[in-house]
């Protein structure tokens, strides 16, 4: 049985060229970046190079990028590192309600530290009023952060509209760009941000791998402290292979993102009208045309998720429910509550996100996806009341 | 100790929640891309600054002309003088 | 995650459906949770001669509404109160710990089916 993969949320398979250019960091030029002898330095150079690659992917210049070890880790260096060294002039942080776990509970352990944190509600699609933010901006204020594209609803945010607001009143704005950097063009210029958290599983880089832009201006709090590593930024032996796999995937998707965006959706438009067309009671979640073009998410009524995934499972294919990082926990999903979808409609989330996939894959995935579905409701005893 | 009150400066290097040894590294790099004559302000929160930078200047000969506090952090003034 | 017994259940549902004229009905949980079972039985001389359910929820809530039926289906009503919990997860060779509260309610729902077939022979 052929494997279909539409879980590229979650993670994207290293591509060659990227395993190729990594590999000599492993054994033939080990060294620590940091030794000042030739193999040292020589490395260090390198770092550099892949630095320019990835500001080069974003629009931005190369001493405005941190590596990390993460989307994560750059979305909490984001947030803390930010609030903790803008502390004096305030302490008043806002977010969107749909934000990624690494966002909300980074706010969260500022809460602890008597940070004051407002949650931005969405509407029905997942956008945040630009007007609501500019009534809960106060003086106190010092960080804005709104995620680019959501990774459960797809929805892509008006960035521009948001952080002009927020440079108009003096606040910093920082964008959590993990599912859309690799997916669609991103340029911080264009984006008007401070702050873009950027991750390689979106780009067919490595895991253990992420960068943050940040403009020069910023100041930022260290969270990992220790040598002059990353500018001071960021203490630790630099991880060079995954530096140099985040770089090469950058550069080979500065060449080719445009292309894929338009055969993407293709493929999600295949998709969607199919669900539509074969499943009766489908909803689909997020925002109809602002998404990401390779981003289709449902909830399907009277069906429970996780199920729905296991059984696909079983026809070799991977999907997704609610959010990709959070699908063990048991609660309800904060986004699909965010955009006013209902509990027990929310059990039946399913997201399917594309990268390389065929038209053939497509047509399979809705034959399977119907059966298992109607299999699941012939079960289901709130499938018969509604029927009934 | 030299204080000094409102110093203009031409540019300036904000070093703010940066570690030692960074406080004794950018502000080299800096002063390379200055012309002869500019004023460099350096912003830190480290107060180990205060000694290391007019230290550092004597040893490379550049002129130190005095340092401000401000609320958050310490304005160090350096004059480009080679 | 799951044991290969979970995945039989899951895969291949016994007794999956509904009992028209059932003798008793017991229903546990809530589509709001994500997990709702319904049980319904026939009972002939105080044995269960049938066992149907309909189950809302993951995996684990169909393999535990699946195993129950089979469990209980032939069995004499005093016998088909001792299942409990504890014995289901046993004959699953186990359940993820997260899924031991919410989706372990086939016991609770066979049980409250039994009772409302005795409440309603007592009336």
């Amino acid at each position: 049985m052929n494997l279909i993969y539409m879980d590229h949320a979650s993670a994207t398979p290293v591509r060659e060229q990227v395993i190729k250019a990594m590999v000599p960091y492993f054994d033939l030029q080990f060294g620590n970046p940091s030794a000042v002898y030739d193999m040292g330095f020589n490395i260090k150079q390198v770092i550099e190079e892949q630095r320019a690659h990835v500001a080069r992917l974003i629009g931005a210049k190369a001493n405005e990028i941190i590596f990390a070890s993460s989307g994560a880790e750059a979305n909490n260096l984001a947030i803390k590192g930010v609030a903790l060294a803008g502390q004096k002039k305030g302490k008043h942080i806002i977010i969107s309600a749909i934000e990624h776990h690494s966002v909300l509970n980074s706010a969260r352990f500022l809460e602890r530290m008597d940070f004051e944190v407002t949650f931005l509600p969405v509407d029905e699609h997942g956008l945040v009023d630009p007007e609501r933010l500019a009534k809960v901006i106060r003086p106190e204020t010092i960080l804005v952060s709104v995620m680019h594209a959501n990774n459960e609803i797809g929805t892509i945010q008006a960035i521009s509209e948001l952080s002009s607001i927020c440079r108009e009143k003096g606040v910093i704005f920082h964008t959590d760009a993990v599912a859309s950097v690799g997916n669609i063009p991103v340029d911080v210029n264009v984006l008007g941000v401070d702050l873009l958290s950027l991750s390689g599983i979106s780009l067919g880089a490595p895991k253990g791998t992420g960068a943050l832009y940040f403009k020069k201006n910023i100041r930022l709090m260290p969270l990992i402290h220790g040598g002059i590593q990353e500018m001071g930024r960021r203490g630790g032996t630099e991880n060079v292979p995954g530096i140099v796999g985040l770089g090469k995937a950058s550069e080979l998707a500065a060449n080719e993102i445009s292309a894929k965006k338009d055969q993407l959706q293709k493929l999600r438009e295949l998709l969607v009208s199919g669900i539509q067309e074969k499943i009766k009671k489908v909803t689909l979640t997020g925002h109809p045309d602002k998404r990401l073009p390779g981003h289709a998410s449902f909830c399907i009524e009277a069906i429970e998720g996780e199920a729905l995934i296991y059984m696909l499972n079983q026809d070799g294919i991977y999907s997704n429910t609610g959010s990709a990082c959070a699908s063990k926990a048991l609660k309800t999903s904060p986004v699909l509550v965010a955009i006013g979808v209902p509990p027990d409609l929310a059990q039946g989330s399913v997201v399917f996100t594309m990268n390389n996939n065929s038209v053939q894959e497509v047509r399979y995935v809705l034959e399977k996806l119907a059966s298992a579905v109607e299999k699941l409701r012939s079960l289901s005893p709130i499938w018969r009341e509604k029927t009934a | 100790m030299k204080f000094k009150e409102d110093q203009p400066s031409d540019e300036t290097l904000d070093l703010v929640c940066r570690m030692c040894p960074l406080h004794l590294m950018e502000p080299g790099d800096r002063l390379k891309c200055m012309k002869k004559g500019q004023v460099l302000e350096v912003l830190t929160d480290y107060d180990g600054a205060l000694e290391d930078i007019p230290e550092w200047c004597r040893k490379h000969g550049q002129e130190f002309i005095g340092l401000e506090e401000d609320d958050d952090c310490y304005k160090l003034y350096i004059k480009k003088t080679k | 995650m799951y044991t290969d017994k979970v995945m039989d259940h899951f895969s291949n549902p016994r007794n999956a459906g509904v009992i028209e004229n059932a003798d008793g009905i017991g229903e546990v949980g809530n589509p709001v949770c994500g997990d709702m079972m319904a049980f319904y039985i026939k009972v002939k001389d105080d044995k269960l001669d049938d066992v149907k359910f309909q189950t809302f929820g993951c995996v684990a809530a169909i393999a535990v509404s699946s195993i129950v039926s089979e469990m209980a289906k032939g069995k004499s009503l005093k016998e088909a109160k001792l299942i409990t919990k504890k014995t289901v997860t046993e004959s699953l060779d186990g359940l993820p710990k997260e899924k031991m509260h919410c989706s372990n309610l086939g016991a609770e729902a066979l049980a409250k089916a039994i009772k409302d077939y005795e409440t309603k022979i007592s009336e």
